[in-house]
């Protein structure tokens, strides 16, 4: 469904981001992307959707090259959502406009149609009462959670989380990731860059480590926490499961 | 001292002021139009537009804006094939270098918008007209408002320099009422008088909407 292969990156003239990539994302599976940062966990996550744009190699999505000068890529960023660490709503939009812009300028949906649509991701959310507040009103996890609705609204067949919970208090973590869950339970294809473990050995089939640039391990989840093979993998292990 | 001078001439005068707010109103709605898209232009990531469009608003805002209203004074008829008259020369002279003005500002008022929101848009599949339109521009020309204000009563006083081509606003008007009744210094302070509420009650209303936009935020 999603392949990445042998994609390197650099930002300016020396300064490799990525180095010789490669990985695929089978369709309806969770895959976890964890690693230090500065891994360039990110950027290959905006490589995905051409947020980015890569020097070498090739991604191919249901069977498009997103580099490729034919590709739509408008029309392939419809079906891939992307939550991103800081939110991004827009600031000057109620969270309801916040969800149904894009349905109502993209696909031309009716004012109508997109609003009853976002009414129900925001009950799915669990905000359905803050329909009309503007993101400077609502507590980070709320905002998420909004951001969250803004991407399901296009009925994406894919979903990319950029770090969804690291800017968030501690006690506002879990209902982001409880929506993710489900999210991951229903089927949804997600690719979740993020060092919550927890929500790893819950829900991803696959887990991948990524160290400068590189991806240095991907594992099926159980093996991963079980039997990581390269030293870096386990310092980093030992590292963010010490202080769980 | 002599004020009647003011009075006896006052729908003359009057009329240069109706001149003058129209040039000011016509200049400003044209060069925010075209500021806009050279302030685009100027932050594409495409070399071909964003060369021009730099070259333009370095060019307008090293030159005197006399200059630039001479120049076109002569160019205009040039450009239509025939005399398009002082009030049309002055509209585009002015709106061709307040353009390169406002264009620095709403490049930076478009930079003051987080990139993140620009990529969350793009990331729901919208094209770059439909996240300047909906997300950027309403956001960006609410920031810029003070700033866009402030030009715009810098452009109000500058109309007066359309006087070299021989247009009649208010401060031609006024010299032309001097040179019939020698009244100089009744005249000009008068004129400095008019200049002094209008820009003073404009500035007052630019304080306003700082306050509010600072409230907001």
């Amino acid at each position: 469904m999603i392949e990445i292969k042998n994609v390197s990156l650099w930002l300016g003239d020396d300064f490799q981001v990525l180095k010789d990539v490669s990985a695929r994302f089978q369709k309806g599976r969770t895959t976890v992307i964890c690693g230090p940062s500065g891994s360039g966990k990110s950027s290959l996550l905006r490589c995905i959707n051409r947020l980015e744009r890569f020097q070498r190699g090739e991604i191919i999505v249901d069977g498009l090259s997103v580099q490729d000068p034919n590709t739509d890529i408008y029309k392939l960023r419809e079906n891939i959502g992307m939550v991103f660490q800081h939110f991004d709503l827009y600031p000057h939009m109620t969270a309801l406009d916040n969800i149904t812009l894009a349905p109502q300028k993209v696909r031309g949906r009716s004012r109508k149609t997109a609003e009853t649509k976002a009414l129900q991701l925001l009950e799915r959310v669990g905000i359905e009462d803050k329909a009309n507040s503007f993101p400077a009103e609502l507590s980070g996890g709320q905002q998420q959670r909004v951001a969250i609705a803004r991407s399901l609204a296009m009925e994406p067949r894919i979903m990319l989380f950029d770090e969804p919970t690291s800017a968030l208090d501690p006690e506002m973590i879990g209902e982001v990731l409880d929506v993710m869950i489900d999210l991951a339970l229903e089927g949804m294809t997600m690719i979740v860059v993020t060092h919550e473990m927890g929500f790893a050995k819950k829900v991803a089939q696959e887990i991948i480590f990524m160290d400068h640039g590189e991806i240095v391990e991907a594992k099926n989840t159980g093996v991963f926490f079980t039997h990581p093979d390269h030293p870096r993998t386990r310092d980093f292990l030992n590292r963010i499961l010490s202080h769980v | 001292m002599d004020w009647t001078v003011v009075s006896r001439n006052m729908d003359f005068l009057l009329g240069g002021l109706g001149v003058t707010f129209q040039l000011a109103a016509i200049s400003l709605a044209g060069g925010v139009l075209f500021g806009i898209l050279l302030g685009l232009a100027r932050i594409s990531s495409k070399r071909c537009i964003s060369c021009p469009a730099t070259l333009y608003i370095h060019f307008f805002r090293s030159q005197p804006l006399i200059l630039v209203i001479f120049w076109f004074y002569f160019f205009v008829p040039v450009l239509f094939g025939k005399p398009m008259g002082t009030f049309i020369s002055a509209v585009i002279g002015f709106i061709a270098f307040e353009a390169a003005y406002f264009a620095e500002i709403i490049r930076g008022g478009i930079q003051s918008i987080p990139k993140g929101q620009v990529l969350a848009a793009y990331s729901t599949g919208m094209k770059y007209h439909q996240v300047m339109r909906y997300i950027v521009l309403p956001q960006a020309l609410k920031n810029m408002l003070p700033a866009l204000m402030t030009q715009s009563i810098v452009l109000f006083q500058d109309t007066s320099l359309a006087y070299v081509i021989g247009l009649r606003e208010f401060l031609r008007r006024i010299s032309l009422v001097d040179s019939r009744e020698v009244r100089s210094i009744e005249l000009y302070f008068f004129a400095a008088l008019v200049y002094l509420v209008i820009c003073l009650s404009m500035s007052l209303l630019v304080r306003r909407f700082e306050h509010k936009a600072h409230q907001s935020v």
